[in-house]
């Protein structure tokens, strides 16, 4: 039997606003002690990105690309986290870069060949919206212009 | 909506968790379940948080749609994939037969288990990578033992010549379905039993820092 296609399940997935408040309070700790580890700002990464609100996927992109910076080691996560952060935001161009980033070092990359769908279909959702709203704007006119057409007619 | 023509048609949602070290195959073990796939080591990559996988299959005359959560075994996500652990229904455990290492850490894997999911859920040993018979650190014996000792099913496997793999999935399905309380109710019925959990795991914590029972996120999407 097929099976789907593979999914990014982060993409969907959110925590709860008690799970991610424990990511951030651990942050918050060691922020306040002057020694963040890596983890705990990781961490804390993961959870704003896969989160609904707009602000808490800007806030993580822009940790996930201090932690990027800093940490080499970290890097693929990183990409990956980034592609997804800026895929939710919206950004597909963004979401796209970091995405062929990661494929380029690994080609068979099975999840970054996913979100890359995923990025595929919102960019072209969007173009479509786009359309629907130009198409939309048109009948609207059309119909406010024949309305008043045949009411001066009147 | 007439509930008992919905429940013969409607396929029985499982949600399937796969743990264990990194590098034990537990990718490997669903992209040949999945796609009938084999990556080789150099080209396969180290799963980044988790992925996620559809999979449709009859069993014992019922429809099932699967849901497959393929965590990363690196230590770093540890504290993170410990919230996928939410409504797993079945846990498959992995280890490499040919590292002993990666079975010596099963204890740790099966602790995480009792703090995150209920016990009524459904729990499978896989020992992967039996085509390395010539190098083999965990005999048979000692694993089935061992697995008998943590009422989990037991079953040796190769994500490589695929023997096993088809096997270990359906059984840990099957024995889902034996017991109905880890997947009758609770989104088609009116009113829930609210004595059980109905497998799903009451709070779930990223990294446990509150004891708190935590209600379910409002989404439901």
């Amino acid at each position: 039997m097929p099976t789907e296609l593979p999914y990014a399940a982060d993409a969907e997935m959110s925590l709860t606003y008690d799970e991610l408040e424990v990511l951030r309070l651990q942050y918050q700790k060691e922020l306040a002690q002057d020694h963040v580890t890596t983890q705990t700002k990781f961490n804390l990464c993961w959870g704003l990105v896969k989160s609904p609100i707009h602000e808490h996927q800007v806030e993580g992109v822009k940790l996930l690309q201090e932690i990027y910076r800093a940490e080499p080691a970290r890097r693929r996560e990183c990409l990956y986290y980034l592609a997804l952060g800026h895929f939710k935001m919206g950004n597909f161009e963004e979401a796209r870069r970091f995405n062929a980033l990661l494929l380029d070092k690994e080609p068979t990359n099975l999840q970054a060949q996913s979100l890359g769908q995923l990025i595929n279909k919102g960019a072209a959702r969007d173009g479509y919206i786009g359309m629907a709203l130009v198409g939309g704007v048109a009948a609207v006119g059309t119909l406010l212009l024949a309305g008043l057409i045949r009411r001066a007619r009147k | 909506m007439a509930p008992t023509t919905a429940t013969s048609t409607k396929p029985i949602n499982v949600k399937l968790l796969l743990i264990g070290n990194s590098s034990v195959g537990k990718s490997s073990l669903l992209l040949r379940f999945s796609d009938e796939q084999w990556l080789p080591e150099d080209e396969s990559s180290a799963t980044i948080g988790v992925d996620f996988r559809v999979h449709k299959m009859d069993i014992k005359g019922k429809k099932v749609k699967l849901s497959i959560w393929d965590t990363a075994g690196q230590e770093r996500f540890r504290t993170i994939t410990s919230s996928y652990y939410r409504g797993a229904q079945g846990i498959i455990l992995v280890y490499d037969v040919s590292n002993r290492e990666s079975f010596e850490a099963l204890p740790r894997w099966y602790s995480e288990l009792e703090t995150y999911v209920s016990s009524s859920v459904v729990k499978i040993l896989v020992g992967n990578k039996v085509d390395k018979e010539f190098s083999r650190q965990v005999p048979t014996a000692e694993a089935e033992k061992f697995a008998a000792r943590m009422s989990s099913l037991f079953i040796e496997t190769s994500a490589k010549t695929s023997v096993g793999v088809r096997e270990a999935f359906q059984e840990v399905v099957e024995s889902i379905l034996d017991t109905p309380e880890l997947w009758e109710n609770p989104a088609n019925k009116t009113h829930n039993t609210s004595g059980g959990n109905g497998g799903v795991p009451g709070g779930v914590q990223v990294v446990g820092l509150s004891d708190e029972p935590k209600q379910d996120s409002g989404c439901a999407c």
